[in-house]
């Protein structure tokens, strides 16, 4: 067993390096300090996953989630690593279960996981592996990920350039909106679960739907919750967003009882996310869905902001590729 | 004897008044009970030249949203019902449920297929999981052409926990909104209807429903013993494949479309037989129609109690398992004598 340096739950300190090494603080409150950066790291989350990888330490990786390997993002990991393209980069877990035997064995000196794991957690704890858990809830904790994956493989330089390219992004938007918007548009998120599956004010969906310069129809405070039909008739969104789903497409929507005369279905304002990997809301990646969402709900404001190059831009500032060189 | 058809009146007549209640009650503004009453004197109204308000969003609300789920409620409850009561009466025993061939499981099982790879519709697949379930559980139980009833509870079990497990690697190999989906399917749930669902599910139901009616009769003898009902010139095996395959038919059908309801088909027939006694001439007819009204009330409940949807399932669990255990405690239900 690998272990750079000792692991305690003191939340009182704050994350930063301290002076005989790392010093990072994760979403739990648990204190981890580490001599040197990380170099056998087990990450169980795909979307922490593309941190490591914009960060440029993939070298760091010795074990993934097993979601790394499902067909919709498997071709875009393939054309980053060809560890994950050849599948011989080992996926102990999942964001649900985890192998703890399998995890040992890959002698990880840091495993990422996310902090509702808590059975998982504990018990690679017990075989001394020090635990960073990840608990995403806004733009903000998208920042503090990162950087603190920055310390932890000793890239801090790349993970502020990151930050900051993510955030002029995100303020070129808002820059084009603030000039422009007379009226915001009113927009319901459908999750993949089912069309009336939703995020209300207090979430990481109403926060893009911000920045987008749009408003959230679901005036409900909860983070995920399920409505019923006649509520979203009620509310009458004038953009409807559905996330990625392989077995739904935009025209289903004016199937659903009563949503033919919705504005957004009448208008043909409904509109479906890429793959999960390009519009990742829990990745500095949340920004293209930004972009997308803006377009969608003020098409003539974004009139000049072409999405593929955008797409492609962002690809190549993250992950230093395109998407075509990718694949 | 005044009293006693007045009583099954009421009872009778309690549909006629909850479903249409249940028409005017929902969370939208759009058809509060206040725009609704509008609406009728708008109807009722030859001279419609004093109304300036578009009544459309409240039509869709009525009649494309409230009325296909209010429909859908009455149907999933009375197939519930009556299924749990004839297999309570073939098994002559109490704690039988419609799930008890493994039904459920094996509809879970099916759903969470869909849901995952959609090889089929969710429906369609639930429904065929479902019946081939109960298929095997039959088949194992039937030994030469004799049916042993804990043969067949047994090989229920067996089934019911090899679907389980199969549900469990589905789920472990599945992505969190796939899984979310599944688990949301498996509380039982009415949010998603609309006249598609109903138009998916009303023949089978109605079918399987109508059967046991006509077993009606049958069951009375069916529930006293093999030796009995072959002594009154009933086929035994016979008569319980007949009563079995309706009520895995409507049973499928609904579970299909509202995922699994549990504990209410063996709650509600007790209810009518407390209220009826055991005769099953009377319990049919009464199971359907309590068994459609009560269920339409909690999904009632369901859609309106919060600003979001509470799975129906969770709900029929709480309100209904502690009034059984109540009335349980407090009365004889019909299986003592």
């Amino acid at each position: 067993m690998v272990a750079l340096g000792s692991c305690s739950t003191n939340s009182n300190e704050s994350r930063g390096e301290s002076k005989a090494g790392i010093m990072v603080t994760d979403f739990g409150g648990r204190q981890l300090n580490f001599d040197k950066p990380a170099e056998r790291i087990v990450c169980l989350i795909e979307s922490a996953l593309s941190g490591f990888f914009m960060l440029g330490a993939e070298g760091s990786i010795v074990g993934v989630s097993s979601n790394v390997y499902d067909d919709n993002i498997f071709q875009y990991y393939a054309g980053l690593d060809d560890r994950i393209k050849n599948k011989t980069l080992p996926a102990p877990g999942n964001w649900d279960f985890v192998s703890i035997e399998n995890v040992v064995s890959l002698r990880p000196d840091l495993v990422i996981i996310w902090a509702s794991q808590t059975e998982s957690i504990k018990s690679i704890e017990l075989k001394g592996i020090p635990v960073y858990a990840v608990m995403l809830k806004s733009t903000d904790d998208i920042y503090k990920e990162i950087s603190d994956f920055g310390m932890l493989t000793g890239r801090e330089p790349r993970a502020d350039s990151l930050i900051r390219y993510t955030k002029a992004e995100l303020r070129k938007i808002i820059d084009l909106q603030d000039s422009s918007l007379a009226k915001k548009q009113k927009v319901y998120f459908m999750w993949a679960q089912g069309p009336l599956e939703t995020s209300g004010t207090n979430s990481t969906v109403n926060e893009l739907i911000n920045f987008a310069g749009a408003a959230n129809a679901c005036n409900f405070p909860d983070e995920h919750l399920i409505v019923n039909f006649e509520r979203v008739i009620d509310w009458n969104p004038d953009v409807i967003v559905m996330w990625y789903d392989a077995n739904k497409n935009p025209e289903d929507v004016k199937n659903f009882p009563g949503w033919s005369n919705l504005k957004a279905v009448k208008e043909n304002s409904v509109y479906e996310f890429p793959s999960v990997f390009l519009a990742d809301l829990w990745t500095l990646k949340f920004q293209y869905a930004v972009k997308l969402l803006a377009k969608w709900a003020y098409p003539e404001v974004f009139l000049n902001v072409d999405l593929v190059k955008e797409r492609e831009l962002m690809l190549q500032n993250l992950y230093g590729k395109t998407e075509g060189s990718k694949q | 004897m005044r009293k006693k058809k007045l009583f099954y009146f009421i009872l009778y007549a309690l549909p006629l008044l909850v479903l249409p209640a249940s028409l005017l009650i929902g969370p939208s503004e759009s058809a509060s009970f206040s725009k609704i009453l509008e609406y009728l004197g708008y109807l009722t109204n030859p001279d419609k030249t004093g109304y300036s308000i578009d009544f459309s969003t409240l039509q869709t609300i009525l009649f494309e949203v409230r009325l296909p789920r209010i429909l859908l409620a009455f149907l999933v409850g009375g197939a519930l019902s009556v299924s749990g009561a004839g297999l309570q009466a073939i098994f002559r025993n109490p704690l039988v449920s419609p799930y008890i061939l493994g039904l459920s499981s094996g509809a879970a099982f099916g759903a969470a297929l869909s849901l995952a790879w959609a090889f089929l519709p969710v429906q369609l697949s639930a429904f065929l999981f479902g019946l081939l379930a109960v298929a095997i559980s039959y088949a194992v139980a039937l030994n030469r052409k004799n049916l042993s009833i804990v043969s067949l509870i047994l090989s229920g079990i067996i089934v019911t926990g090899i679907f389980s497990a199969l549900l469990t690697i589905v789920q472990f190999l599945t992505d969190p909104f796939k899984l979310q989906s599944i688990i949301h399917w498996t509380m039982g749930n009415l949010h998603n209807t609309g006249w598609q669902s109903l138009q998916s599910s009303y023949i089978p139901i109605l079918s399987g429903v109508f059967i046991l009616f006509l077993m009606r009769w049958r069951l009375n003898v069916l529930a006293l013993g093999d030796e009995e009902a072959q002594t009154s010139g009933i086929n035994p095996v016979r008569g319980k494949l007949i009563v079995l395959v309706a009520a895995t038919l409507a049973t499928s059908a609904a579970v299909a479309v509202a995922g699994i309801i549990g504990l209410y088909g063996l709650i509600v027939p007790h209810f009518v037989r407390m209220l009826a006694g055991p005769d099953n001439r009377q319990a049919m007819t009464l199971n359907f129609v309590l068994g459609g009204t009560f269920l339409l009330i909690i999904d009632d409940f369901s859609r309106t109690i919060a600003g979001f949807e509470i799975p129906i399932g969770v709900i029929t669990m709480l309100i209904g398992a502690p009034i059984f255990l109540y009335l349980m405690k407090k009365s004889n239900i019909g299986w003592e004598d």
